[in-house]
């Protein structure tokens, strides 16, 4: 891997794997990228695919029972490696975390106020009223009116959209280098999707930070990105520039993905959902695990699973035996049938 | 004709799932190693009881009756002994009069069987009435809200104001002369509010749901509704509870028993054995700690078998290992 | 808030209204009220039978009965017992009993289950929460009037017995250093080697503890002394400490020590006061040490004030209770004499005609209340902890929890301010549900310690067809459910600001 001065956050072979009573689960399995400052990436795929386990991991927020193997590596330091209390200060200090669900993650017994002043406190020790202070200096920064008064609000009193602005807040207040989002306008109502995403980058660049943008929706990473990681089955299929991989994408799964997204010019208007369901984690095929579901599958790839490799210009790589077939395609999304041509 | 056919349709898919639910709940119930131990042990102490002394008209294997008394054996000290020779013991036998006898002579083993059939049986009496009315309490309350709930929960306001034992004493002291079966419907028909508001909080969360709105826009009745539509989809609720009230009443007509308010003499119960012979607890201890073994041992078993239960009902966690 | 109470009121008084109907109903036509007159022999059989009738009103139906007793009621009056005793004479003797025993019973039923069922729920699937789990349900499974007897039998006469000459052997100090040894390194996290110092480490302060208590022969007269206070109370400070602020920073340490210091140095200067107190200058030292120790809180605290005046507070409160304890064991040698060494007692719920000093009296109280709780809790004990595990396993897991991790908070923070802050909500509704029970059990309790309490009130008075003691339990019992019930909606809607009081 390159070794860029400005790189802040390295993941490398990342693996989590859950051992449960139905067996062990294979949540992450070799994950690696790279965050350089002020960057955007996007980590795109199903829900299922091992997202929200890659950055749970990042920021030591797995359950006890997790195993996890690889290196993260912050500001050069090896972050599995570091002790619970230096770890502890990362978290929220340097590297700040965005949830999905902004109607669960905010708790509600405690004021927004209160929440968002002792996320300073637990990373050094100043007044409660300077610490509430700035809560409302954020507060303001994203855009909640009246957040003096608003401080004494809880979380019930506020919207989703709401909501989501306080975590945003919380994820920033203590002014991190890497903000990693987890699909932070999946839960919210169309109509505020789009001004939250355009809050976050707008804080983002406030608080000059990188973030990991999470989503399962390939439009949300579209023009914000600059480089797409994109996950199946806990494993890294995919990346490259964003443009890259939209235009020229070089694995049939991503091709899939860019089909059922419903206002694409490349799908042709029309809507090419990728049939059938993502493998089970417990019990992987053998393989490629995105060959059941892969137009394109043949024997070479059932018996072998194909590793990350060279598949354009631009660091683009791509997990696929068959990348030059889908680089071949005129339009890729094609591979997979319409809804109408599939009933 | 074209009406029904959707609903015969969702029906068809409903009972897939059931079955496949059912098939998981199986499983997760048999891994379960503790219900598994307390099945076991439930079956063997109802084996136990039913088999030895017989049912009625029936007679058991063992040769004694609980009515009839005899001469005294070695002061009517227990003949049972578990512990082998080789250990020192006295060999694994059963002897005269495995639990002992009573001052008067009465084999105590026939009695705490008789006790235990007797409290078996007022147990599950108990929990069925209960279940039944709480369940149908619940579901009207819950799904024709309006005044049909209303007034069965105030009824149910009422009924919490009291405390079970106290209700459950009062009712046994009036109808425990009545014999068993009476006096368990009685209790049964005071017990039925807990569970009652459980399904009732549990249909007023699913008369909301789609396949309640669906079955309603295509003119089922409620009666359909409640008891195809909803009713199933609580059955976990409802089992679990009523495995607990099983529990729960063994020790609650023990208790009522020992308070001189439940089964009444000639009958016995365990409950009644310890009252009768509590004064005897210093010269005759085992005639406290039998049936005192035995209402544990039903109620424990119960107990970990209704654990399992909800262990299989309820799979909101995948457990992780640690 | 008070347009709640008071809705609250007008509906519980019409509930526990019909709840009177149902149980003098029942109760008057549970039996036949002269059965025990019919079988007298003699002459004024008859004459008797006529009173009772005459001052039951046997002759009316049973609904001019229940009215006319209702109407005594709205008098302020509890109506008389078949033998014509005021009710409400014997309601005032029985009530004080009970209600010593209900209280004591929930109160630390709550407590101690709430401690135990957080640390099974934090050290899930450890052999700790096995063992409490496995004990749970036991418990739930025991028959109250069968340990009751247990207790009576054993506990009580082997420990009095054994309180003549209180050496502890040798095998039974080992036994319980072995177990004592277990319970630490089933609640220790960590490998095989940490699990075993934390054996060795328990068995051995056992073993140490139990020698000396047994060598000095401390519970022939017991006390903690000067030096044992000073101890207990440092620990409590610093626990404490750590529980509400972390040792990371002085201020509340100090606050929490100085509290503990004071404490244990006005212990000794204000012994004339403590020499025969009464409760209510007892309920004023606790104010004013609370009071002390809040302004030690708020001068020592510096930035972490607010938690600097908890830890204060909750430390002097400790101390103060050790202090109390202290001088309740000075007393206990003098008690046990004079109650012929047999301190734990089994019958009735005090020494008849005993009387002594504020200690005495109270440890009087405090041996015969001993295993009639000990009976009483078990059920209550196992309620709450399996509750309060299995919320706090479920609240540990939802996202603002994990939101709160993600912000870097210690660990300490996000289980005390997170965790249980919400875990504690649903107990509230558990507690409310709970204490109909525990009065339930009362009956049984006190049957079985032959208490002369409600219980016997109630169970005396169905047996004789008396609907007069009947109903007199339940306008108590009744009451206090309702009240109980209505302070948990309050205490739940102060923990849970979604819910309006309205
Ligand atoms: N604590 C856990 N125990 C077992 N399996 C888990 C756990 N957390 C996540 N998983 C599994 O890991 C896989 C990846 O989950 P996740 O990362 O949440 O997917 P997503 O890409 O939608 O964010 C899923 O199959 C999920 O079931
Ligand atoms: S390796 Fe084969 S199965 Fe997998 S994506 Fe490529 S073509 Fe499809
Ligand atoms: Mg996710």
């Amino acid at each position: 891997m390159r070794n860029s001065p400005n790189e802040i956050l390295h993941v490398e072979d990342l693996t989590v794997e859950f051992p449960t009573d139905d067996g062990v689960v294979h949540a992450v399995r070799g994950v690696s990228y790279t965050l350089h400052e002020g960057e955007v990436l996007g980590i795109v795929g199903e829900s299922g695919s091992g997202k929200s386990v890659t950055s749970l991991a990042v920021m030591g927020l797995l359950p006890r029972g997790a195993r996890v193997r690889g290196k993260i590596v912050y500001r050069g330091e090896d972050v599995l490696k570091l002790s619970a209390r230096r770890r502890r200060a990362l978290r929220g200090g340097k590297i700040g975390m965005i949830f999905q669900d902004p109607m669960t993650a905010l708790n509600p017994v405690h004021t927004i106020g209160d929440q968002l002043a002792e996320a300073v406190l637990a990373h050094g020790l100043v007044p409660y009223k300077q610490a509430l202070a700035r809560a409302k200096e954020m507060l303001d920064l994203v855009g909640i009116p009246q957040a003096e008064a608003r401080l004494r609000s809880y979380p019930h009193e506020f919207s989703g959209g709401m909501r989501q602005r306080a975590m945003i807040a919380m994820a920033v207040i203590n002014s991190p280098d890497v903000i990693i989002a987890d699909e932070p306008t999946t839960a919210l109502d169309v109509t505020v999707q789009a001004q939250i995403l355009e809050k976050l980058l707008e804080v983002k660049d406030a608080v000059n930070a990188a973030i990991v943008l999470i989503t399962h929706d390939l439009g949300v990473v579209a023009g914000t990105a600059h480089r797409v990681l994109v996950m199946y089955a806990g494993k890294p299929v995919e990346i490259g520039d964003t443009d890259t991989v939209f235009y020229r994408p070089r694995m049939p799964y991503t091709a899939g993905l860019l089909g059922s997204m419903p206002s694409l010019e490349t799908s042709g208007g029309r809507l090419r959902p990728i049939g059938g369901a993502p493998p089970s984690l417990i019990n992987l095929p053998s393989g490629c695990p995105f060959s059941p579901r892969c137009p394109l599958a043949d024997d070479t790839c059932t018996a072998e699973e194909p590793g990350l490799a060279e598949a354009g210009e631009g660091g683009h790589l791509a997990a696929c035996h068959h990348w030059r077939e889908v680089a071949a395609a005129p339009d890729p999304t094609a591979l997979f049938r319409t809804e109408s041509e599939a009933v | 004709m074209t009406i029904s056919a959707p609903a015969s349709g969702a029906a068809q898919g409903m009972t897939v799932v059931a079955r496949t639910q059912g098939q998981m709940v199986r499983r997760r119930f048999f891994r379960h190693r503790a219900a598994l131990v307390g099945m076991l042990a439930f079956g063997g102490v109802v084996l136990l009881a039913f088999t030895s002394i017989g049912i009625g008209p029936i007679p058991g294997w063992w040769d004694k009756s609980y009515l009839t008394t005899g001469s005294l054996v070695n002061q009517g000290r227990p003949t049972l002994s578990v512990v082998p020779q080789f250990l020192g013991g006295e060999g694994i036998r059963f002897g005269e009069h495995p639990f002992g006898q009573d001052n008067i002579g009465i084999d105590y083993f026939a009695l705490t069987m008789r006790g235990a059939q007797q409290s078996i049986t007022v147990a599950f009496i108990v929990a069925i009435v209960a279940t039944t009315v709480g369940t149908l309490a619940g579901a009207f309350a819950g799904y024709f809200r309006k005044l049909t709930e209303s007034v069965i929960m105030r009824l149910t306001d009422v009924m919490i104001t009291i405390p079970i034992l106290i209700i459950a004493a009062i009712v046994g002291r009036t109808f425990g002369d009545s014999g068993i079966v009476i006096l368990a419907v009685c209790i049964g028909l005071v017990t039925w509010p807990t569970l009652g508001r459980l399904v009732r909080g549990e249909f007023l969360s699913l008369r909301e749901k789609e396949f309640v709105e669906a079955a309603r826009a295509v003119g089922s009745s409620a009666g359909r509704i409640i008891f195809r539509h909803v009713l199933p989809n609580t059955i976990g609720v409802i089992i679990v509870s009523a495995t607990l009230a099983v529990a729960n009443a063994v020790l609650l007509e023990s208790a009522l028993s020992f308070l001189g308010v439940g089964v009444q003499p000639p009958d016995v119960s365990l409950g009644q054995l310890i009252d009768t012979y509590r004064s005897a607890m210093t010269t005759r201890p085992w005639l406290f700690w039998w049936p005192g073994v035995f209402i544990i041992a039903i109620a424990l078993s119960i107990n970990f078998i209704g654990d399992g239960l909800r262990d299989a009902f309820d799979p909101r966690q995948t457990r992780v290992r640690a | 808030m008070i347009a709640f109470i008071a809705r609250r009121l007008v509906t519980s008084f019409f509930v526990l209204l019909a709840a009177t109907m149902v149980i003098f109903g029942l109760t008057s036509i549970a039996g036949d009220p002269l059965a025990d007159l019919r079988e007298l022999p003699g002459p004024d059989r008859e004459r008797r039978m006529a009173d009772r009738i005459e001052r039951m009103n046997l002759d009316s139906p049973v609904w001019v009965r229940y009215l006319s007793w209702l109407g005594n009621l709205f008098r302020g009056s509890l109506g008389v017992n078949r033998d014509g005793q005021d009710v409400g004479v014997l309601l005032r003797e029985a009530l004080s009993a009970t209600l010593q025993l209900v209280v004591a019973a929930t109160v630390l039923a709550v407590v101690i289950g709430v401690i135990v069922g957080i640390i099974s729920a934090l050290r899930q699937y450890s052999t700790f929460d096995y063992g409490v789990t496995l004990a749970a349900f036991v418990c739930f499974s025991l028959p109250l009037f069968w340990v009751a007897v247990m207790l009576k039998q054993y506990i009580a006469i082997e420990f009095n017995d054994w309180l003549r000459d209180p050496v502890i052997p040798p095998l039974i100090i080992g036994v319980l250093a072995v177990a004592a040894g277990l319970i630490w390194a089933a609640i220790a996290i960590g490998d095989r080697r940490t699990k075993l110092t934390a054996f060795g480490a328990g068995a051995a302060v056992t073993v140490v503890t139990l020698t000396l208590l047994s060598a000095t022969r401390w519970f022939a007269d017991p006390g903690i002394g000067v030096v044992g206070l000073a101890v207990l109370a440092g620990g409590t400070a610093i626990g404490l400490t750590v529980l509400i602020s972390g040792l990371q920073y002085r201020g509340p340490l100090y606050a929490a020590l100085a509290a503990a210091g004071i404490g244990v140095l006005l212990s000794e200067i204000l012994d004339p006061v403590l020499a025969d107190p009464s409760w209510t200058e007892m309920f004023g030292l606790a104010l004013v040490t609370a009071a002390v120790c809040a302004g030690l809180g708020y001068g020592l605290g510096g930035l972490l004030r607010r938690q600097a005046i908890t830890g204060a507070v909750a430390t002097g409160l400790v101390t103060g209770g050790l202090i109390f304890l202290d001088r309740m064991l000075q007393s206990f040698a003098a008690y046990s004499d004079r109650v012929r060494g047999r301190p734990i007692s089994t019958i009735g719920s005090r020494t008849p005609n005993f009387t002594g000093d504020f200690w005495e009296t109270n440890l009087d109280a405090a041996g015969h209340l001993l295993l009639p709780t000990m009976a009483l809790i078990l059920i209550s004990l196992a309620t709450y902890t399996r509750y309060s595990r299995s919320s706090m396993l479920e609240v540990m897991n939802l996202d603002y929890v994990r939101t709160a991790r993600a912000k870097g908070l210690p660990e300490r923070t996000v289980i005390t301010k997170h965790a249980f802050r919400n875990g504690m909500i649903p107990i509230t509704t558990l507690m409310a549900v709970d204490f109909a029970s525990v009065i339930g059990g009362a009956i049984v309790t006190e049957n079985v310690f032959g208490w002369q309490g409600m219980g016997n009130l109630f169970i005396e008075g169905l047996q004789q067809v008396d609907p007069a003691p009947v109903m007199a339990f339940f306008i108590v019992s009744g009451t206090a459910i309702v009240v109980f019930n209505m302070l948990a909606d309050i205490v739940y809607a102060y923990l849970d600001p979604r819910i309006r009081l309205s």
